[in-house]
């Protein structure tokens, strides 16, 4: 017999199983039609039929029971057959569908796992390019059936009822778990991450839901009694009015995530330099100066010992910039160290002499730049929300110079948390736009040892290279970046798909011999292709994004967050906090209340206002109030 | 008119029993709210049943619910909370006879509207009070402007348990249904600044102690005794079965 004939025998053979098991084919047909449509993955088949056996379990018990005998529903084919002949097409339907359902579905999730690997393996399809073609096509199903997902309003929570995040809906998923949302851990939230993309990727969209994922979840946490409450700050160094809108839209999003109040530096808040310790105060101004190296490097020693000589003088350190502009003054230092034994430092003032007018006027100059929003009074403890403005498209030497002095006094401001607090606050340090200010701020640095101060950095820009001036530190950012990667779209993903990793991918080769017929011989090899298929993310649409984890990548449409209607203006950071802060009278909890649970927190926190009687109208309706020795 | 206001009424409390409508017309018989109920049913807008001891209960059907603009589910209300039902509408009926109540204009929201607001969403842990009482600003009494819980206690619940509602019910910052971060934020004022606690005897020595428990916090928590109409009236022997 013949291949040919061969052939045949089986197809027509398989032709008569499929038409003697109609009701399977057709579940099976609709099912996989339905995986085709939507671009499911056969696991969700195989789930639904897995759904479906309690179905077929009631069936069974409910023939056996009333039957006293599984006879009749091994005759239900039959009995549905003879059913379908007199037109009772509802009475047979009821019969066939407990076994065939579920029948169906399997053979459909098995006939679609199948279509899928004969197409990864480029050995489906009639055409040569089929398989290109099927990939393609799949990827707008799955597109258009996670943007249908997430069009409903309310359909997709920022954080689960466990507590996980959710991004928004899953397109394809690689070496990740396939769910209809993409659900991540809230710990990931809290870990370093890095986000990429550039201008009108839909990045902005993604940082607010992460940003309002973190505060949502860092209250939980706190209700909890597990930590202490949520901070958030964002960095954003783009500047203009822009970065003005962004924050607006930023601030009613967080403040409808839980944030009581939301600081926007500098236009409607001020922090203070001058609150860092002395020693941090000296490091933090004499970096904040650009400086080179060579013979500058002298210059720079000269202006960090009179820095020094300014902030540690024996009258403690400067409260503002004009105090400490005051200092750097030959006169007043060598008033200043004159009484008592300070002869080491007023030999260091008579030898600087020459230098220190240069150095006022350097500061002066810096001061001048950087406005009055380092000047205090203020403190990251003011507000749970801080979106900082640093105008680094217009003025890039100023917003680093910002970034820095920020970051020093939000490192100061955790590493500096109460002695024996038992709940320090959960931090989140938002870099957006990374790139303005990247070139002085080692934030690496901060990576480092962030997560002993429980210090979490996300740093966002808008492409590979502007995350830092050196591969090193691009390299180091991306490879510390424990919470994850968020890849938008972006010309050169390359890099950072190189850091997902490679999986094995069976490549066929098939011999075409005519129009669109192939031999049936051919040759397979394995060979490694990126776990992250760098072209799917050079064209990924507005608001579509990678994940990148632990050798996995999830593409995600990612859910908008619209902000609530304006509310009534909040009290500014410098008010609120203060109204925020606990009322001194502990009692308020109750004498054996855990002064550390959360209730007791809550209700020590909240405001007393004095009640008044209302025994009159309680005796009227319910009479006198009972006695203790009931 | 009076016939929608009873409408809502028996809506929001998932039902009541006759003597209970009637008394919400002020001192109206059980003849006047069974030919309201007649009134009602011939509508398709209520059904009636003897589900316990004592006058018929009344509940609104899925027209009536659509007819008062509530979306709350429609059936009849359940066996097993019928009497903890029938002492929450006594509660109400009680307190809505005091004309300062009348007069201050105060609203009852009652647990079944709290409980169609969120929509399902209860958490496992969360607790519902009974109703709550809002008190316009603005009118004469000197506690204008507060949310009041109410909790009428039938049976007593143990000490660490009344104790945690209690607290948890003065610690409670948001509305029900808010985001789950609102529900609870430091420094914000107190959603209820009382909790009132209806209590049967059996009931009234543990939620007194559980008020003692939270010590000055306790102040802001008042007890009374449940109105004598709250007790489920006592099962008439059927006509022709006596000895």
């Amino acid at each position: 017999m013949t291949s040919r004939a061969t052939r045949l025998l089986r197809v027509i053979a398989a032709a008569l199983i499929a038409l003697a098991l109609a009701p399977v084919t057709l579940v099976a047909a609709i099912s996989v039609t339905a995986a085709w449509r939507n671009g499911w993955p056969p696991a969700r088949l195989y789930r639904a039929a897995a759904w479906c056996l309690p179905m077929l379990a009631v069936w069974l018990a409910a023939t056996a029971v009333s039957r006293h005998s599984l006879g009749p529903a091994v005759a239900a084919p039959h009995l549905a057959w003879v059913d379908l002949r007199r037109h009772r097409y509802l009475a047979g339907a009821t019969l066939l569908a407990p076994p065939a359902v579920p029948a169906g579905l399997l053979a459909g999730g098995w006939a679609w796992s199948l279509r899928l690997a004969s197409m990864a393996a480029l050995a489906g399809g009639r055409s040569p390019a089929a398989a290109a073609r099927f990939d393609q096509r799949q990827w707008r199903h799955q597109v258009r059936a996670a943007q249908a997902r997430i069009a409903a309003p309310g359909t997709v929570p920022v954080l689960t009822a466990t507590g996980d995040f959710v991004a928004g809906a899953v397109i394809r998923t690689v070496g990740h778990p396939a769910r209809p949302l993409a659900q991540l851990p809230a710990s990931r939230l809290r870990a370093h991450q890095l986000v990429i993309g550039g201008t009108g990727t839909g990045k902005s969209t993604l940082l607010l839901r992460l940003w309002a994922a973190f505060i949502q979840s860092g209250l939980q946490r706190q209700a909890a009694g597990i930590a202490g409450p949520p901070l958030v700050v964002i960095l954003d160094c783009k500047g203009g009015a822009d970065a003005r809108r962004i924050a607006e839209r930023a601030g009613g999003i967080l403040r409808a995530s839980g944030a009581r109040n939301v600081a926007v530096w500098p236009d409607e808040t001020v922090l203070s330099l001058w609150a860092l310790p002395a020693r941090q105060l000296v490091s933090t101004l004499v970096d904040l100066i650009e400086h080179g190296s060579g013979g500058a490097a002298y210059y720079t020693d000269v202006m960090e010992a009179v820095v020094a000589l300014a902030i540690e003088a024996p009258a403690g350190p400067p409260a503002s910039t004009a105090d400490f502009l005051a200092r750097l003054d030959i006169g007043w230092l060598m008033l200043a160290y004159s009484a008592g034994d300070y002869d080491e430092q007023l030999a260091l003032v008579r030898s600087a002499a020459r230098q220190v007018p240069d150095i006022a006027l350097r500061f002066r100059t810096l001061f001048r730049r950087l406005g009055p929003g380092l000047d205090g009074p203020g403190s990251f403890a003011d507000a749970d929300a801080w979106y900082c403005i640093l105008e680094g498209t217009s003025e890039i030497a100023v917003a680093e110079a910002q970034a820095r002095a920020l970051v020093d006094l939000l490192a100061s401001y955790v590493a500096g948390a109460p002695a024996g607090s038992s709940d320090p606050r959960q931090v989140l340090l938002a870099v957006d736009e990374f790139s303005a200010v990247s070139r002085r701020l080692p934030i690496w640095q901060l990576y480092e040892r962030a997560r002993s101060l429980g210090l979490a950095v996300q740093v966002s820009a808008q492409s590979w290279h502007g995350l830092a001036v050196r591969q090193d530190d691009r390299y180091r950012l991306a490879a510390t970046a424990e919470g994850g990667i968020w890849l938008m779209r972006t010309p050169h993903p390359d890099p950072v798909v190189a850091l997902a990793g490679h999986r094995a991918s069976t490549d066929s080769s098939r011999q075409l011999v005519g129009w669109l017929r192939w031999r049936r011989h051919g040759t397979s090899r394995l060979l490694q292709i990126p776990v992250a298929n760098p072209d799917l993310i050079r064209g990924l649409d507005v608001g579509q994004c990678a994940y990148i984890y632990r050798g996995g990548v999830s593409f995600i449409q990612v859910k908008q967050l619209v902000a609530g209607p304006a509310a009534l203006p909040r009290s500014t950071a410098r008010s609120a906090g203060s109204a925020a802060r606990p009322a001194p009278d502990d009692r308020a909890a109750g004498p054996d209340v855990d002064p550390a649970s959360p209730d007791a927190q809550l209700l020590r926190g909240q405001p007393q206002a004095p009640l008044g009687d209302i025994s009159a109208l309680l005796d009227q309706a319910f009479g006198p109030a009972p006695r203790r020795a009931l | 008119m009076l016939d929608v206001r009873a409408l809502v009424f028996t809506a929001d409390m998932y039902g009541l029993q006759l003597d209970q409508l009637a008394e919400l017309f002020g001192g109206g018989t059980l003849r006047q709210a069974r030919a309201l109920v007649a009134r009602w049913a011939k509508a398709g807008l209520a059904e009636s049943a003897s589900l316990s001891p004592g006058s018929p209960w009344v509940w609104i059907t899925k027209a009536g619910l659509q007819a008062c603009g509530v979306r709350y589910s429609a059936a009849p209300p359940a066996l097993a909370r019928l009497a903890h039902i029938r002492a929450v509408t006594a509660v109400r009926l009680a307190l809505q006879a005091v004309p300062a109540y009348r007069d201050a204009g105060a609203y009852w929201r009652s647990e079944r509207r709290l409980r169609a607001r969120l929509g399902g969403r209860l958490g496992s842990r969360d607790h519902l009070p009974d109703a709550e009482v809002h008190w316009p600003d603005g009118t004469g009494v000197s506690w204008a402007g507060e949310c009041w819980a109410i909790e009428a206690e039938r049976t007593a619940k143990t000490l660490a348990r009344t104790t945690a509602i209690m607290r948890e019910l003065l610690a409670r910052t948001g509305d029900y249904g808010c985001p789950a971060a609102d529900a609870r934020v430091p420094g914000l004022p107190p959603r209820h600044a009382r909790v009132l606690y209806l209590c049967s005897p059996a009931a009234a020595g543990t939620v007194l102690r559980a008020r003692e428990t939270l010590g000055s916090l306790g102040a802001r928590i008042d007890v009374r005794m449940l109105p004598p109409s709250a007790e489920m009236p006592p099962a008439q022997p059927l006509a022709g079965t006596g000895p």
